[in-house]
C-alpha cells in the first residue's frame, strides 16, 4: 500500500520550451486504482516515469514528489526499486531474457535473492497468473497477450507496492488486453496494490477505476471519480474528451439531453448498467443507426470485382498448419471492408497474400480479372498499396521527407518535390518532414506510412490494425484520410479488432475463421449476428432483435 | 523428451566430466580394438538417449569422413617398414593401413559422443554451466539468444514491406543491391537500438546494477550426481594409470607390434567401457522403475 503525493510537480524537458507538467498538486492514497487518461504528448508518460526513479528523464525538476510520506529521492537505490514496479507499453522490448522462467528470476537475480526465496516467489505468482504451463517457453513464441503477461508478473516478482503501467493494453487485441486488465484489477482487488494507469482507450478501464486523472498539456484537467468523469466529458462536449467514454456511456448520456443531467443522475459505464438504466427509466430501444456514414454505399451491387481470391492456400512450411484454407473473397470497387477474425486467425497473412508480397500454394488472385502473379512487381505494388501492423516497417531513410520524395520518384510523379509537399500539407505533416521516422509518435507514423502508401494512387489499399495504440483523436483523423482516400477512388480493406471503428466507417464486415471467410455482410447484419464480434451498442440492443431461435423459426 | 528422466535427469555438471572424460580417451586410448568397441558403447549410449535419432541424421558424414580418413593416410603417409604393394611407385605400408584405420576410429568415436552430447546437454544446461564462470557474460549470452530471432524475424518483415519500395537486395544492378542491403540493415539496426533502450529501462526498472546479483538455480545437484560423478571419477583414474603404465595403445611405427591385446589393454578397454556406458545405469533404473509402476497398475 503505497501512497504518493505531488506538490506542485513541474518538469522541463532540457530542450523544451514548454513544461512537460506544469503545477501538479494531487495524492493517491494506498489500494487506489487510478487511470492517468488524456491524449498523446499530454504528460501521462513523463508523470509514470518521474515516479520511478530509475527511468526517470533528465530535466528540470521543480516541486515535490513523496512516496509513502518520504521523499522519493530519499529512498535507498534497492527499495526504490522494489518499491514501484512498471510495466511499458511494447511487451517485446521488455522482455530480457531467453525463456519464461529465467525472466521472472531476472529481477529477483538483481536483488541476489538466494534460491529457496526465488523458488518460493516464481511458485507462487507462476501459480497465481496461471504461468505455469509456459516457464520453458522461449520468450519469442509467446503471443502478445502472453508476454504482456510474463512482463506484468516479473515486475510483481518484486513485490511492489505502487504498480505504474504505462499504456500496457495499447499493443494487444481486445481479448488480451481484457485478460490483462482482469488481472490488474484482481491484484488491486485481492492484494490491495496501489495501481495508476496511463491509456488511450479507457472505455473498458472506466468502470474498474476508483479514480480518474485527466492530463492535458501537462495539467491537470480532471481529477474525480469516473462517473463524474462521464458528467464533465459530456458537459464540455470537447470531442478530445467525449470521445475518451465507453460508446455506452455516450449514448446514455445523448439519449438524456443535455438538460437533465443531475448530479444524483450516475451515467453507466457497462453494459450491465446500461440495461438497467434503460430499465429505470423506461427507455425504447432506438432502432440501431449507427452514427457515420455506414450506409450511404451499402447494397449497391452494381460495383464490379476489383480484386478476387479463388481457392487460396496457404502454410508457412509444410510442416505447420494452413494459415488460408481454400479460401474465397471478392472484394469489389468502392468496398470499405472490415476484416475481424482472432488472433493468429491470419489476417496479416490474407492482407499480405492479397497485395502480393506472400504467394499462395495454390489457388490465385485475380485483379480485375487478371492473374496478380503475372502483373510486374512495380505494377503491382502501385495498384495495391499495403499498410503493416508496424508503421515503422515501410521507412527506410532518414527524414520522412526522403522517405516520401523516393515514394514519389518511384510513382513517376511528374514533380517529386511538389508532390511532398502536397502529401505532406494533405496529411498535416509539414512541420514533421524533417524529423526521423522514429522520432515521430505512434499516430505521426500511421499518417506517414499511410503518405507513402498513397503517394502512387493505389486503387486498392490494404491496412493491418491501423488503430493500435494510437488515441481516439488520432484515430478520427485516421479514419477522415482514410474515407478521404475513398472518395478519391481507393477500395479499402482494413484488418482490425476494433468493432467500433469498423462500425463507424465500413460498409462490408468480413470475418476470417480456419483460414476461410465465414462471414461477409453489411455491419448492421454481420453485428446483429455477433456477440463477440459487435460494439457494445449492439450487445445492449441484442435482445431486442430476434434471437437467433426466433430467427430460425421465422424461416 | 523427459527431462527428469535416465541420464537426462544428471546435472549439467555431471554431463560435462562424462563428456570430457569420454573425449579424452577416445583420443589417448589408441588401439582399434579398444576404439572400436569404445564406439560401439557410444552407439548403444546414442541409442538409449533418442533411440538413434540424431545418429541416423549423421551418419552418412560420419562415416564418409571415416572412411575418407582411411584411404587418405596410407597414401600421404609412407612411414613403416612393413610394404605392403606399390601404387605406380608409391609405397602403401601395413603400418599406415592400420594407423589411418586407428584415428579413423578414434575420430568416429569423438563424432559420436558429440551426437550424444548434442541431445543431452541442452543450451539450457550449457548456459548454466557457463553462469558459474561468468555471470556476466552468461547474461549476455542469454541476452543475445532472446534477441537474434527476434532480429531475424523483424529482418524479414522489413524485407517483405520494403520490397514494394523496390528497396531489395533480389532485383537491380549489384551496387543497388548492395546499397539496399546496407539501407535495410541500417534501418534494422536503428531500429533495433531504438527498441534496447525500452530493454535497458525494463533491466533497470527491475532493479539491474543495484546490487550483487545472484543466479537463479535450474539445476540442483542430487544423490544421483555425485554417485555418477565418484563412479566416472573411479572408473576415469583407472585408465589413466593403465595408460601411464603403458596399456591401452598398439605400437604402430616404425614397426607394428603385436595385435593382440595384453592383460593390461584388456583392463584398459574394459574401464573404459564401464566409464562409458556407467550413466545408462541410471536409464536402466528408471526404466525398471516405469515396469514395475505399470505392472502393478
Amino acid at each position: 500500500m503505497a501512497s504518493i503525493e505531488l506538490h506542485n510537480l513541474t518538469f522541463h524537458y532540457p530542450d523544451a520550451a514548454a513544461p512537460a507538467l506544469t503545477d501538479l498538486t494531487l495524492s493517491v492514497q494506498g489500494g487506489e486504482f487510478v487511470v492517468l487518461s488524456g491524449p498523446s504528448g499530454s504528460g501521462k508518460s513523463t508523470l509514470l516515469r518521474l515516479l520511478k526513479r530509475e527511468v526517470s528523464p533528465g530535466g528540470r525538476l521543480s516541486g515535490s514528489i513523496l512516496l509513502d510520506e518520504r521523499q522519493l529521492e530519499a529512498w535507498p537505490a534497492r527499495e526504490a526499486a522494489s518499491a514501484v514496479g512498471l510495466v511499458m507499453q511494447h511487451p517485446d522490448n521488455q522482455l530480457v531474457v531467453d525463456t519464461v522462467e529465467h525472466e521472472l528470476a531476472f529481477g529477483m537475480e538483481n536483488f541476489g535473492f538466494d534460491r529457496s526465496a526465488m523458488r518460493r516467489r516464481m511458485a507462487e505468482l507462476a501459480g497465481f497468473f496461471g504461468l505455469e504451463p509456459l516457464m520453458s517457453r522461449r520468450t519469442d513464441e509467446l503471443s502478445g497477450g502472453q508476454k504482456q503477461m510474463v512482463n506484468l508478473a516479473s515486475v510483481l516478482m518484486l513485490q511492489p507496492r505502487l504498480l505504474l503501467l504505462d499504456e500496457p493494453l495499447a499493443q494487444l487485441d481486445p481479448l488480451a488486453a481484457r485478460e490483462l486488465l482482469g488481472m490488474i484489477k484482481r491484484l488491486n482487488d485481492e492484494w490491495g496494490m496501489t495501481v495508476l494507469m496511463s491509456e488511450h482507450r479507457i472505455d473498458d478501464i472506466l468502470p474498474l477505476a476508483d479514480r480518474v486523472l485527466r492530463l492535458d498539456r501537462g495539467r491537470l484537467a480532471f481529477d474525480g471519480p469516473p462517473r463524474q468523469f462521464a458528467q464533465e466529458a459530456w458537459r464540455r462536449q470537447d470531442p478530445a474528451w467525449v470521445e475518451a467514454l465507453p460508446a455506452i456511456t455516450r449514448w446514455a448520456l445523448s439519449h438524456d439531453g443535455s438538460d437533465s443531467i443531475r448530479a444524483a443522475e450516475t451515467p453507466p459505464l457497462s453494459v450491465k448498467e446500461a440495461r438497467q438504466w434503460m430499465h429505470r427509466r423506461a427507455v425504447q430501444a432506438a432502432p440501431l443507426s449507427p452514427a457515420g456514414p455506414a450506409q450511404s454505399l451499402g447494397t449497391d451491387v452494381a460495383h464490379k470485382p476489383l480484386l478476387r481470391a479463388d481457392g487460396l492456400f496457404f502454410a508457412y512450411d509444410k510442416r505447420s498448419p494452413a494459415v488460408m484454407r481454400g479460401l474465397e473473397w471478392t472484394i469489389r470497387q468502392g468496398d470499405r471492408i472490415a476484416l475481424f477474425g482472432g488472433n493468429g486467425s491470419g489476417k496479416s497473412t490474407l492482407l499480405q497474400l492479397l497485395a502480393g508480397l506472400l504467394q499462395p500454394q495454390r489457388g490465385e488472385v485475380f485483379v480485375e480479372g487478371a492473374k496478380l502473379r503475372r502483373l510486374p512487381a512495380a505494377a503491382r505494388y502501385a495498384r495495391i498499396g499495403y499498410l503493416a501492423q508496424n508503421p515503422l516497417l515501410h521507412f527506410a531513410y532518414d527524414t520522412l521527407q526522403e522517405d516520401l520524395l523516393h515514394a514519389a520518384r518511384r510513382a513517376a510523379s511528374a514533380n517529386p518535390a511538389e508532390e511532398v509537399r502536397r502529401m505532406a500539407e494533405r496529411f498535416g505533416l509539414q512541420d514533421l518532414l524533417q524529423r526521423h521516422p522514429h522520432d515521430l509518435s505512434g499516430g505521426e507514423r500511421q499518417l506517414g506510412a499511410l503518405a507513402l502508401a498513397l503517394v502512387s494512387r493505389p486503387q486498392l489499399l490494404l491496412l493491418d490494425e491501423p488503430t493500435k495504440g494510437i488515441d481516439a483523436l488520432a484515430k478520427s483523423r485516421l479514419a477522415g484520410h482514410l474515407l478521404a482516400a475513398h472518395e478519391t477512388g481507393a477500395t479499402l480493406v482494413v484488418a482490425t479488432h476494433d468493432v467500433e471503428f469498423a462500425a463507424a466507417y465500413a460498409n462490408r464486415c468480413s470475418l476470417l475463421f480456419q483460414g476461410e471467410i465465414v462471414a461477409d455482410d453489411e455491419p448492421d447484419t454481420f453485428f446483429r449476428g455477433n456477440l463477440f464480434y459487435a460494439p457494445p451498442l449492439h450487445r445492449l440492443f441484442h435482445n431486442q432483435t430476434p434471437s437467433p431461435v426466433e430467427q430460425a423459426v421465422l424461416r | 523428451m523427459n527431462e527428469g528422466f535416465g541420464v537426462r535427469s544428471l546435472h549439467p555438471s555431471v554431463l560435462l566430466l562424462y563428456y570430457a572424460g569420454g573425449m579424452t580417451f577416445g583420443m589417448l586410448l589408441f588401439h582399434p580394438v579398444i576404439l572400436f568397441s569404445g564406439w560401439a558403447a557410444s552407439m548403444v549410449f546414442n541409442f538409449h538417449v533418442d533411440g538413434g535419432k540424431e545418429w541416423r541424421r549423421w551418419s552418412i558424414p560420419a562415416i564418409s569422413s571415416f572412411v575418407f580418413l582411411m584411404i587418405v593416410n596410407p597414401l600421404l603417409s609412407h612411414r613403416g617398414r612393413t610394404v605392403l604393394y606399390y601404387l605406380g611407385d608409391i609405397p602403401i605400408t601395413l603400418e599406415s593401413v592400420v594407423y589411418g584405420a586407428t584415428m579413423a576410429a578414434s575420430l568416429l568415436n569423438l563424432i559420436t559422443l558429440f551426437l550424444s552430447y548434442r541431445v543431452l546437454m541442452t543450451e539450457h544446461k550449457f548456459l548454466y554451466l557457463f553462469a558459474r564462470l561468468s555471470p556476466k557474460a552468461a547474461l549476455l549470452v542469454m541476452m543475445a539468444s532472446a534477441l537474434v530471432p527476434r532480429l531475424r524475424r523483424r529482418l524479414q518483415e522489413l524485407m517483405l514491406v520494403q520490397k514494394m519500395r523496390g528497396i531489395t537486395v533480389t532485383e537491380g544492378s549489384l551496387v543497388q543491391r548492395a546499397r539496399n542491403g546496407t539501407r535495410l540493415v541500417g534501418t534494422l539496426l536503428s531500429w533495433t537500438l531504438e527498441d534496447a533502450l525500452q530493454t535497458a529501462d525494463s533491466m533497470q526498472a527491475r532493479g539491474y546494477g543495484t546490487g550483487p546479483r545472484s543466479s537463479y538455480p535450474a539445476f540442483r545437484f542430487r544423490w544421483r550426481d555425485a554417485i555418477a560423478a565418484a563412479g566416472l571419477v573411479a572408473a576415469a583414474v583407472v585408465v589413466f594409470g593403465l595408460w601411464v603404465g603403458g596399456h591401452g595403445f598398439l605400437t604402430i611405427y616404425p614397426k607394428l607390434g603385436a595385435f593382440g591385446l595384453s592383460a593390461g589393454d584388456r583392463a584398459a578397454m574394459l574401464f573404459y567401457l564401464v566409464y562409458l556406458l556407467l550413466p545408462l545405469g541410471w536409464e536402466w533404473r528408471d526404466r525398471k522403475a516405469w515396469q514395475a509402476l505399470n505392472s502393478t497398475t
